[in-house]
């Protein structure tokens, strides 16, 4: 049939006469609506960048420094567990024989500045400072070492008590080069000269701001490890056989290292586990950024619903003059393209000022809790930008597509009826289908996690879940709007303004629907987060109260990270035994191992012969002996174990299986005898008898110490006695540990708390962005309640009810969803990925709080936006 | 041939019947006046007619074209050349000048900007709006509206004009003048008209009136010319 052919012929000129015509004229007509279009869609790309930015910022600040000291090397050797012995370098040449390859020993100490200790970690390196000289990495090719300090060029003369900083470290702790810097290593006190500082080179990464470089020799001796190394790392020197070089080392290295039972790292194994992030930390991450880019969608999909269903009477007229469907669509999608690109520029610009903020609360908290990283600026990448271009075009472009369809497709008889309303996203009425995606979401829940070749779990199934989900609390939200119509109306018998706005929202339009949905998604997360955190703080609670049972707990400075190597000698803990008054201690040796590629920590634990009086666990599945006797008693060649959960649900543990336990002395096997409850780390822990690690690490250091006093013993004296003696060490009562446990813990969700607060404060500016073009819109109905004898107070009260429905919807449906997505959290997600069982536990407080913040500022918001608007001048109609 | 041809169309809302088998026909450049009760379904049976609307059951036919079975494209088409309508709210485009309503259709049957110079001029000329040819919608009184109206369905010279209520919004001389202009219209260009009224007035430039109650046309009256 011709008919198509000669109304599609002139696609351009059809679309530039509707463009030129129409669009244009009102935008011009309405620049006040257009910017609040504009509005909503930047602060919709705004918060969706932001996240993701400060993320990877975070990540970044995780990732930085690869903790590698020469730069980008090839391979990096170390042992499984504890250190390597100077000996492995001489082996490691051997092998290598004649091809050219940089060799760098590192020695790697933690230390903390003894006149601040609470400033956190220092990273001591040392590391072979010439040949990294040669290799001219870190110095920038300029003189390190030969510089200003007086060290000859072979060998390095009185090196030893002395380091090398970057320029933010010697900022951070006010260092002046050549001046001594009091330290605390191993729990002993040094003093400790700086003679250089590193200076910045922009062509790497800049040097952390608490690593201190040192010669190897120097920190070896000054740590007492003599003869030891952490590490290996090697360089392919650079040139046209590099590859085949590399192929070779890395073949060569790989039969030594599983020779020797070492682990031969390369840059894609470092890549792969980027981070040492808590995968806690990470998580709240990941669902925050789903919070906003949720957010960020409902609010464009609102802005630009309201901009097509606005014109639905006006689009009935173009179609009853012959105006296509396919014309009109065309049109109405070329808007939604240019105010989404317009949003998404702005809201580049306004999520990148918002993400600096972020990234500071960010690394704040990633610095009390993992202490490695630098404050990582915030770095726009071409990449970011195109993808939130991207982001919010698509996501305008099918906000205005859904609408634009559905009034071009409508028959325009009906649209043109006076009042004919009820248009708008014909998905959002579906509310049966949200039923369905509720049973789908529930079911998704029971699909069992996915395994990656990696060993890591991901809750996929809990994941998908929580994404159905919200899209079911999305369409089931419109039925809300009926019952709260009338709760409102009830309510307000006397008062017409009430009564008006039951009436807006006892026929919702989409935009209605869409700011309730926007807002239940970010009430409904952020109180699933609160969920999640409280049954996480009350289960860790009851886990510290029944650990912590000694009086006093003691450790080398510092020592609040397992990662940490700081270690008590013998002769320290001995003394702290032998102090009047002292019962008896429990005694740990933590060290990380590495079995199958996976790290998780193995302790080595004494505990004192009190029956009544030892480290109490929470056992999932308690050991056949009671006490210490089942981690003493061998059954066979195999050595008692207890595994935590998350150690249990890794390696597929139960009581009677075995793990084939790295020590220095070789493998050794471990039978598990029982399972307990570990809030502590996400990696999983091995407890095994001390006198057993002893024998195989041969050491006879601790890790930490905690104390058990006489009954009549003075708890304070003890520890002023402890203090006294040994000022390297950190000794805390047992209430200060239980206090800065929770600390720590509510630290490392002070970021969540501030995120989710973002969320809400944005889908309540959403609200009140939504209720001002609905305002716009309505000016003629504005414009009758005037003429009607309604006052600017009244009229802005009125909106203030209807913003206070709509805050009701949201919440409602948020709390609702809240608890699903709580439970899927607890109970599917969390499980899964760190193996820790948690109760449930509603924070009721926090709830009505958040309640009455959102009720309250919705109100307010609504009030002004009805306000600022009463006086708008109704428009004549046509 | 027959300028419109409604055969047994029947259309019910919700159940409610709103039209029942109604038919008729219309000559070319005949014109009917249709006439009833309030909601006994004129608007509706204009709404089909135009194809803006479409019936449960029966055929429509407007100069032997069957409506029956048209897309959403052909029907556009249809609009486009060969029905229009006249609304008792007018529906001009808000935006647009009281002259470039009336091109619109112009436009968008793709006719040239030359032939559009010297067309638009007549056109405006024609419903007598000379002086107001700049003026946006909302600055025209209602009986200036309706003029535009009317020359925006005249502009694409049609075969059948539908016209609802084209005088209920507008005092009685300015109906009156809009009425003469229809006729004098239809003559000119022997274009047929359905015209859906409340006023018997209307009847005077129609040689028929058709009667509708509940959905039925239930009379057939040949007035008097
Ligand atoms: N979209 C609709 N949905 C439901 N009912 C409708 C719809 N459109 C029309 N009706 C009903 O159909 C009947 C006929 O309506 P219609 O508009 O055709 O009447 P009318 O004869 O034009 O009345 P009036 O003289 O008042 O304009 C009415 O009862 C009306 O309520
Ligand atoms: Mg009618």
């Amino acid at each position: 049939m011709e008919g198509n052919a000669t109304l599609n012929e002139r696609p351009v000129a059809i679309g530039r006469l509707l463009w030129s015509r129409i669009i244009w004229r009102h935008w011009r007509r309405e620049p006040r609506l257009i910017l609040v279009l504009v509005g909503i869609l930047a602060l919709g790309v705004a918060v969706f960048l932001s996240v993701r930015l400060a993320n990877k910022a975070a990540v970044s600040g995780f990732g930085m420094f690869t903790e590698s000291i020469a730069g980008e090397s090839d391979f990096i050797l170390r042992p499984t567990a504890g250190t390597l012995d100077v000996s492995a370098l001489r082996q490691l040449r051997e092998r290598a024989g004649s091809t050219p390859v940089g060799i760098f020993p590192v020695l790697e100490v933690s230390a903390v500045s003894a006149d601040r200790p609470e400033d956190g970690w220092v990273k001591m390196v040392g590391a072979d400072l010439v040949a990294l000289q040669n290799a001219a990495i870190y110095t920038g090719g300029g003189a390190l070492v030969a510089g200003d300090s007086a060290a000859g060029d072979d060998g390095i003369p009185g090196l030893a008590d002395r380091g090398f900083v970057g320029s933010s470290f010697a900022r951070r702790f006010g260092i002046v080069k050549g001046e001594a810097m009091p330290l605390i290593v191993n729990g002993v006190p040094v003093e400790f000269d700086i003679s250089g500082v590193i200076p910045e080179n922009p062509n790497l990464p800049s040097v952390p701001d608490n690593l201190i470089l040192m010669d190897l020799p120097g920190l070896q001796s000054l740590a007492e490890l003599e003869g030891k190394l952490s590490r290996i790392e090697l360089r392919i020197a650079p040139g046209i056989e590099a590859g085949e070089n590399r192929q070779k080392i890395g073949a060569l290295m790989w039969d030594l290292a599983a020779e020797k039972g070492w682990i031969l790292e390369t840059p894609e194994d470092r890549k792969s586990s980027v981070t040492q992030m808590s995968a806690a930390f990470r998580l709240n991450l990941t669902i925050l950024s789903g919070l906003a880019l949720l957010v960020g969608i409902y609010l464009i999909m609102q802005a630009m619903e309201a901009a097509v269903v606005k014109r639905r009477g006006e689009i009935a007229v173009l179609r009853s003059l012959g105006v296509t469907p396919a014309q009109i669509r065309a049109a109405w999608l070329w808007e939604g393209f240019i105010l989404g690109l317009a949003g998404a520029i702005v809201g580049i610009i306004l999520g990148r000022l918002m993400a600096m903020g972020l990234v500071v609360a960010i690394s704040r908290t990633v610095n009390t809790l993992y202490y490695e990283t630098t404050t990582s600026a915030v770095t726009l990448e071409r990449g970011e930008i195109l993808f939130s271009l991207v982001f919010g075009v698509t996501a305008s472009l099918v906000a205005a597509l859904i609408p634009a369809r559905e009034a071009s497709m409508t028959l325009p008889a009906q649209s043109m009826r006076e009042g004919g309303q009820g248009g708008g996203l014909a998905l959002l009425r579906q509310w049966p289908l949200g039923l369905i995606l509720l049973a789908v979401g529930i079911g998704f829940a029971f699909v069992p996690p996915r395994v990656l070749a990696s060993g890591s779990i991901v809750p996929l199934g809990g994941y998908l879940a929580a994404v159905v989900l919200v899209l079911s609390a999305s369409l089931l939200i419109g039925l809300l709007f009926k019952p709260l119509s009338m709760i409102l109306k009830r309510g307000g018998k006397d008062d017409p303004m009430r009564l008006y706005a039951a009436s807006q929202l006892r026929r919702p339009e989409g935009r209605h629907r869409l700011t309730a949905a926007g807002l239940a998604v970010a009430i409904g997360m952020s109180a699933a987060m609160g969920i999640l955190v409280a049954s996480f703080e009350t289960t860790l609670t009851g886990w510290i109260q029944q650990l912590l049972k000694a009086d006093l707990y003691v450790a080398a400075a510092g020592t609040n990270s397992v990662t940490n190597g700081n270690t008590l000698s013998a002769s320290t803990w001995e003394m702290i035994e032998d102090i009047p008054g002292v019962s008896g201690t429990d005694k740990i040796r933590r060290y990380e191992v590495s079995v199958q590629e996976n790290n998780f920590f193995l302790g080595g634990v004494d505990y004192n012969d009190d029956p009544d009086r030892f480290l109490q666990l929470m056992w999932l599945e308690p050991p056949a002996l009671k006490g210490p006797a089942s981690l003493e008693t061998r059954s066979g060649e195999a050595f008692p174990g207890w595994a935590s959960e998350s150690l249990a649900r890794r390696f597929s543990l139960e009581v009677g299986s075995r793990i084939p336990l790295p020590t220095a002395e070789g493998e050794r096997p471990i039978e598990v005898a029982g399972i307990f409850a570990e809030y502590g780390n996400e990696t999983g822990t091995l407890l095994v008898a001390r006198k057993f690690t002893r024998e195989w690490f041969g050491d006879d250091r601790i890790s930490n110490l905690a104390v058990y006093l006489d009954p009549e013993a003075d708890v304070e004296l003890v520890l002023e006695t402890i203090r006294k003696t040994f000022p390297g060490l950190v000794a805390r009562t047992n209430r200060k540990l239980r206090t800065d446990s929770i600390r720590i813990f509510h630290q490392t969700f002070a970021v969540t708390y501030a995120l989710e607060a973002i969320a809400v404060f944005i889908a309540v500016a959403g609200l009140g962005l939504a209720l001002a073009g609905l305002l716009l819109e309505r000016r003629d109905e504005l414009a009758t309640l005037k003429a009607l004898g309604a006052t600017r107070r009244e009229i802005a009260r009125s909106a203030m009810w209807e913003g206070i429905g709509l805050a009701l919807a949201g919440l409602t449906g948020g709390y609702l969803l809240s608890f699903l997505l709580g439970w899927i959290l607890i109970f599917v997600i969390n499980p899964q990925s760190f193996g820790w069982t948690l109760s449930y536990h509603v924070p009721w407080f926090s709830y009505i709080a958040l309640a009455a913040i959102t009720l309250s500022t919705a109100a307010g918001v609504a009030w002004s936006v009805g306000y600022r608007n009463a006086n708008l001048r109704g428009e004549r109609k046509e | 041939m027959k300028a419109l041809q409604v055969s047994k169309i029947t259309k019910s809302y919700d159940k409610v019947p709103v039209l029942r088998r109604v038919s008729f026909s219309l000559e070319v450049g005949e014109r009917a006046a249709l006439m009833g009760p309030s909601g006994s379904g004129k608007s509706t049976l204009l709404n089909c007619i135009g194809g803006i609307d479409r019936p449960d059951e029966g055929e429509i036919s407007l100069q032997g074209q069957s409506l029956k079975g048209m897309d959403e494209n052909e029907l556009c088409r249809l609009r486009r050349g060969t029905v229009s309508t006249v609304f008792q709210f007018f529906h001009l485009l808000p935006t647009l000048t009281a002259a470039e309503n009336i091109e619109f259709p112009l436009q968008l049957s793709g006719m040239s900007e030359s032939e559009r110079k010297v067309m638009l001029p007549e056109l405006i000329e024609e419903v007598g709006l000379s002086h107001r040819s700049h003026a946006m919608p909302h600055e025209l009184s209602g009986g200036e509206m309706q003029r535009v109206a009317i020359a925006r369905a005249l502009a694409i010279r049609p075969k059948l004009i539908l016209a609802d209520e084209p005088t209920g919004n507008l005092d009685s001389a300015t109906g009156e003048v809009i009425l003469d202009l229809l006729e004098a219209i239809s003559e000119r260009h022997g274009i047929a008209m359905l015209l859906v009224t409340h006023s018997p007035g209307v009847t005077r430039i129609c040689r028929r009136t058709l009667e509708m109650r509940d959905g039925l046309l239930v009379d057939q009256s040949e007035a008097a010319v």
